[in-house]
């Protein structure tokens, strides 16, 4: 039972997002909130394992406004842990399992994290749960949130002067929460078959669930059998996946029919027709695209034409308006968003949302169009972020890292477009002098990177591509 | 004609080296599931065996029987290659 004294914890002014989780609680304690393998936790479970947890690590003393990282895996304890720092007015820093020490350290330092929660002990750490421990961190400064009611920042890397860490309010995420399902239309029926990492995808979906009382199912295995085995067991209503898995699960060979499934939402990177096609003619049911954006939430969804218009992401999402800023003589342009949910800054340096807005309006980087029915279809992109099956890689910090290695002069890191994953990563060298190889850095790389980043092609050039005027390396949308 | 032990020597020599941690005691029968071998793993396996022999093993034989160890892996990926 969630008792009525954690109502009144929040009665500082500040909004908690454990309101919802609370709400949820209390208006249907009973229904299953989370499946792993087995084990169902019901909503009140739930609240009550996030008050324990929350009270544990109370002890640790962390002020509201700290921030700390968490560095697990998908699990209940990864939902029930964010919750429970939240509950403490602590800010969640994800810290990506496939994170080496040293991009760990990076984090830590560049976030001012207080310390950071893994399932491992790690030396010196303080046990919190079975298999979750805290190890306390020492930053050089209390962090400055600029007087914002912080819950989460999503650290983005790159070079000293990138910006590093989107950060969100309890405000904006309930906002951006609430703004998306209008367009997702989650509700206490659905059952959610989850195959994505937590640390990569969680505001708009996990939050988004927990709000509507929706049922979580932790699906650990993605192949074919397993998953649609998942499904038809829990009864699932909606997938979230990216092109990758739908592909897997509709060429599987297999009979296997999901008719509980509503919605099937492909993410991350953008859909193959090939696997639209194969995925309909398979299951009867259309893949959906979305546009979600780190700095807005989802901006928009194509549940109105998703056969008929596969290759769109669909009208605008919610209660966001769109627009196409200084469009070409095909209608196309940088896709320009304003609405609620954005991001209330960017950290270190800290750039306020005003400041990054021009005209009350977000420019994302995405070149599109839209069309006379108000379908907003991408091209590509001006930024140089590489999404490989859905994780965002930062050139910049790639390259930081093979610049540093003796065998090089200056590096180029750039995406390149793969027909099942999106893009790939690849790196042209310079190399420092004709007596340097290039065969050492794959190693160089294992030992600084995150191993999603690892190039898998490494060019060796003898000038980069750079911008006439500036000199700047040629930052260009992905190649062919 | 590529052998599957050919395949198979060379995974196990990639999954070592770049996708499980050193502490791992890999050999061609291990569990790779139950070792943490997850989503982003199988795209560095697939690239990797897109960029050694220049295929991509369609999705349809990516199964549960295939992942469950680097030999199964190798069979499937050689009867692949082979029928090209």
């Amino acid at each position: 039972m969630v008792s009525q004294r954690r109502f009144c914890h929040f009665a500082n002014g500040h909004m908690n997002l454990n309101e919802l989780l609370d709400q949820t609680a209390v208006r249907v304690p009973q229904q299953p909130a989370l499946v792993e393998e087995n084990a169902v936790v019901s909503y009140g479970e739930l609240a009550r394992q996030v008050n324990e947890l929350a009270e544990r690590l109370s002890a640790l003393r962390m002020d509201p406004g700290r921030r700390v990282g968490l560095a697990f895996p998908n699990s209940g304890t990864y939902v029930a842990l964010t919750f429970a720092l939240w509950r403490l007015q602590v800010v969640v820093v994800p810290v990506p399992t496939e994170c080496p020490e040293e991009e760990i350290l990076e984090i830590s330092e560049a976030m001012q994290l207080v310390g950071i929660l893994t399932p491992q002990a790690r030396c010196e750490c303080e046990c919190i749960a079975p298999g979750c421990y805290f190890t306390s961190l020492n930053p050089l400064a209390a962090p400055d949130n600029h007087g914002l009611n912080l819950a989460f920042i999503r650290f983005t890397s790159g070079t000293t002067s990138a910006r590093k860490g989107v950060a969100l309010s309890h405000e904006t995420i309930r906002d951006r929460v609430r703004s998306a399902n209008k367009a997702f239309g989650i509700s206490g029926e659905d059952t959610v078959i989850w195959c994505l990492p937590m640390a990569h995808h969680f505001l708009i979906t996990i939050v988004l669930y927990i709000e509507a009382g929706a049922t979580l199912v932790l699906a650990r295995h993605v192949t074919a059998k397993p998953f649609l085995d998942a499904v038809n067991r829990w009864q699932g209503t909606v997938l979230y996946a990216a092109p990758f898995h739908y592909a897997m699960w509709a060429r599987d060979g297999s009979p296997v029919q999901i008719p509980s499934v509503r919605l099937a939402v492909s993410t991350t990177c953008a859909l193959l027709e090939s696997v639209a096609q194969d995925f309909f003619k398979r299951f009867g049911r259309p893949l959906v695209q979305g546009l979600g954006v780190i700095e807005l939430g989802l901006v928009a969804l194509n549940t109105a034409a998703p056969r008929e218009k596969w290759s769109s992401v669909g009208r605008v999402a919610g209660d966001f308006e769109l627009r196409i800023d200084t469009p070409d003589v095909t209608g196309c342009g940088e896709l320009a968003v304003r609405g609620p949910g954005i991001c209330d800054a960017y950290v270190a340096p800290w750039v306020a949302q005003e400041q990054m807005l021009r005209d009350g309006w977000f420019f994302t980087g995405d070149l599109g169009r839209l069309d006379p029915e108000g379908f907003l279809y991408l091209l590509s992109r001006k930024t140089a972020v590489i999404n490989l099956a859905g994780r965002k890689v930062f050139p910049e910090e790639i390259e930081a890292v093979l610049n540093r290695h003796a065998a090089v002069s200056e590096s180029r890191v750039y995406g390149r477009l793969h027909p099942h994953l999106g893009e790939t990563v690849e790196a042209e060298i310079v190399l420092s002098s004709p007596e340097a190889k290039l065969d050492a850095l794959p190693a160089f790389c294992r030992e600084h990177l995150a191993a999603y980043k690892i190039p898998t092609r490494f060019t060796s050039v003898a000038a980069l591509p750079r911008t006439p005027g500036t000199g700047k390396i040629l930052r260009a949308a992905p190649v062919a | 004609m590529i052998a599957a032990q050919e395949i198979e020597s060379k995974l196990l020599d990639f999954l070592k080296r770049e996708v499980f941690a050193p502490e791992v005691a890999l050999h061609p029968e291990t569990d790779l599931v139950a070792e943490g071998f997850d989503s982003m793993s199988l795209v560095r396996v697939l690239l990797f065996l897109e960029q050694s022999y220049g295929f991509w093993i369609p999705e349809g034989e990516i199964t549960g029987d295939a992942l469950q160890n680097i030999r199964s892996l190798a069979s499937t990926a050689a009867r692949v290659l082979n029928a090209r």
